[in-house]
C-alpha cells in the first residue's frame, strides 16, 4: 500500500532571514557590470540617433527611418524582429 | 514518436545557484543506494592535517557568510588538491584547503563538507525521489556562474572561464534567438526589475520580447500562455517590493536562506502542476549552475572540447584549459507526469549505462525538441546528451503526483 504523503508542506522562511544589508556577492557585482555594459551600448545607440538632425531629413524614407530608430529606443517592444 | 513526446509542448528550465549535488542531495543515498550521494566516510584533509568527513550539518543560512570560492583557480584547487604537475590526477580533496584560504579558521573551513539531511529540503528531495534525479549532471566548466550559465544559453562560453562580459561580439545566437528565428516561442522570466536578469543582458534592449517577470510566468502558466521554451530565474537579492513587503533572495546562492529557494522551486512546480493541460504537456528541469565551492565526491569527467583554449593568464593557474573536462557535479531533476516515479539516471559510477549531462544539454534538448535540423550551434551542444528520452509512454494518474502546500 502506498503511504507516501501526496501533499508536502513547505516550511516558511523566517522573517529574520531578510537582510538587504548583507554584503553583495561577486555574482551581484558582476551582474551590475553586465547591466552597465548593456546600458553603455544603449547610450551609444541613443547618441548616434541624437547626432542626426531632423531638419536635414527630406524624404519620407529618411524621416521614416528616423522615426523607426527613435521609436525603437523609446518603446523597445517595437524593436525590429530578431535576426533570421 | 511516443505518447509523452507527442504531448510535449513546453520545456521549462529553472536554474538555481551555487550548490553541489552532495551538499543538496547527497543524503538521499541512505534512502536509495542508486542515488550517488555520500555514504559518510568521504573526507578531505584540513590545513591542520586532520581528515574531515562529510556531515549532515548544513545550515539554511549563516554558515557560509564567506562565499566559498568557485572561480577557476579555487575550483582547480578543490579538484586537484593543489597539484600542478603534468599528468595530475583529480582527487577532490582540496575543498577545505580552498575554503580555509578565505576564512582563515580551521573549524569554520570544515563547513564546506556539510550536506543537508533530506528532511531539511522537502521540496528538492521530494522532486528527486518522485521524478528523475541525475547522478551525472555537471557544471560545464570548473568555474563561476556567468560562464557556466552561458552554456545553457549558447552551448559554449566562447572560451571564457570568468565572470567577464563575452557574449556581445560573437556570432552564435542564443537558444532563445534561434527559437524566435524559427517561428517558435521562448522567454526568459526574471524575478522582478530589482533582481533583474543574470543572463544575456544585452538582449534586454535588443530582444525585449524574450523577457518576462516571474508574476508573468505564473500568469502564463495559469492561462496556458507559456512559451514552448521558458528559462526561469530566481530572485538574486533581498529587497523591498513595490508594496513595501520583504522579498527574499530565492536563488540559494550562499549565504541566502535555502528555505526561500525551496519555496521558489515549489511555486514553479505548483504553477505547472495545477494547470492540468500544462502539467501533461510540460517537462520541467530544475538544475544548479555550478557547485559554489561546496564539496562533491565525483570526479568531473572529460568532455568534447569546443575548440577554445583559455590560457594561464585567463585561468589564473599555471595550466591552460582546453574545455575538455567538465566542472563539478550539481543537482538536476527532471519533472513530468510522464516520468516513472523514483527514476535515477545513472552517471559515471555506472561504466556501462552511465550518462553524462552538462548545461549544453539544455539548448541541445530544446533544439532536439523544437528545432530539428538546426546545425548552427556549437560542437559542444551537438555532442551533449539530451534528456527527453527519460519521458515514458505512461502518463501517471493525477493522484500519483504530489502537490506542495506553501
Amino acid at each position: 500500500m502506498d503511504t507516501r504523503p501526496m501533499r508536502v508542506t513547505v516550511p516558511k522562511t523566517p522573517k529574520e532571514s531578510f537582510n538587504p544589508d548583507r554584503p553583495a556577492s561577486s555574482l551581484l557585482r558582476s551582474q551590475a557590470l553586465h547591466l552597465q555594459e548593456a546600458l553603455a551600448k544603449h547610450v551609444g545607440e541613443i547618441a548616434a540617433v541624437l547626432a542626426i538632425s531632423p531638419y536635414k531629413l527630406r524624404t519620407e524614407k529618411e524621416l521614416g527611418a528616423y522615426a523607426k530608430k527613435v521609436t525603437a529606443i523609446l518603446h523597445p517592444h517595437e524593436s525590429p524582429p530578431p535576426r533570421k | 514518436m511516443g505518447a509523452a513526446l507527442g504531448n510535449l509542448q513546453h520545456l521549462v528550465v529553472l536554474m538555481m545557484e551555487n550548490r553541489s549535488f552532495d551538499h543538496m542531495l547527497g543524503g538521499l543515498k541512505k534512502q536509495n543506494p542508486k542515488i550517488n550521494g555520500v555514504v559518510g566516510n568521504e573526507a578531505n584533509p584540513d590545513t591542520a592535517g586532520a581528515m574531515v568527513q562529510v556531515s549532515p550539518t548544513a545550515q539554511f543560512e549563516g554558515q557560509l557568510k564567506d562565499d566559498p570560492d568557485h572561480h577557476f583557480p579555487g575550483v582547480d584547487l578543490q579538484i586537484f588538491g593543489g597539484s600542478q604537475v603534468s599528468g595530475r590526477v583529480a582527487t577532490m580533496d582540496g575543498f577545505i584547503k580552498s575554503y580555509f584560504s578565505q576564512v582563515n579558521d580551521v573549524k569554520t573551513s570544515h563547513a564546506i563538507m556539510s550536506y543537508f539531511a533530506p528532511a531539511q529540503l522537502p521540496v528538492l528531495t521530494t522532486l528527486a525521489t518522485e521524478f528523475a534525479v541525475f547522478n551525472g549532471w555537471f557544471s560545464s566548466i570548473p568555474g563561476p556562474t556567468i560562464c557556466n550559465r552561458a552554456f545553457a544559453h549558447y552551448g559554449t562560453s566562447f572560451g571564457q572561464v570568468s565572470m567577464d562580459i563575452f557574449y556581445l561580439l560573437y556570432p552564435i545566437l542564443s537558444i532563445y534567438e534561434r527559437m524566435i528565428a524559427a517561428g517558435k516561442t521562448a522567454k526568459i522570466y526574471y524575478y522582478d526589475e530589482t533582481s533583474s536578469t543574470m543572463e544575456i543582458v544585452n538582449l534586454l534592449k535588443n530582444q525585449p520580447q524574450l523577457f518576462g517577470t516571474f508574476p508573468q510566468f505564473l500568469a502564463d502558466c495559469k492561462s496556458g500562455a507559456l512559451p514552448q521554451y521558458s528559462f526561469v530565474e530566481p530572485c538574486y537579492n533581498d529587497h523591498t517590493g513595490d508594496d513595501g513587503g520583504a522579498i527574499l533572495a530565492s536563488d540559494q546562492h550562499p549565504d541566502h536562506d535555502v528555505r526561500e529557494g525551496e519555496r521558489f522551486i515549489a511555486t514553479v512546480y505548483n504553477a505547472i502542476r495545477t494547470n492540468p493541460n500544462l502539467w501533461n504537456s510540460t517537462a520541467l528541469l530544475v538544475v544548479y549552475d555550478e557547485h559554489g565551492g561546496l564539496y562533491d565526491h565525483v570526479v568531473p569527467p572529460a568532455c568534447t572540447p569546443d575548440g577554445y583554449v583559455a590560457q594561464p593568464s585567463a585561468t589564473n593557474t599555471p595550466q591552460a584549459f582546453a574545455f575538455d573536462r567538465l566542472g563539478i557535479r550539481v543537482p538536476a531533476i527532471l519533472v513530468s507526469p510522464w516520468i516513472a516515479r523514483g527514476t535515477v539516471v545513472p552517471g559515471p559510477e555506472d561504466p556501462i549505462n552511465g550518462r553524462v549531462f552538462e548545461h549544453a544539454s539544455i539548448p541541445g534538448t530544446v533544439t532536439s525538441c523544437f528545432l530539428q535540423g538546426d546545425e548552427k550551434r556549437t560542437i559542444r551542444e551537438q555532442k551533449a546528451q539530451t534528456y527527453l528520452d527519460l519521458l515514458t509512454d505512461q502518463l501517471r494518474p493525477d493522484g500519483d503526483c504530489i502537490t506542495f502546500d506553501l
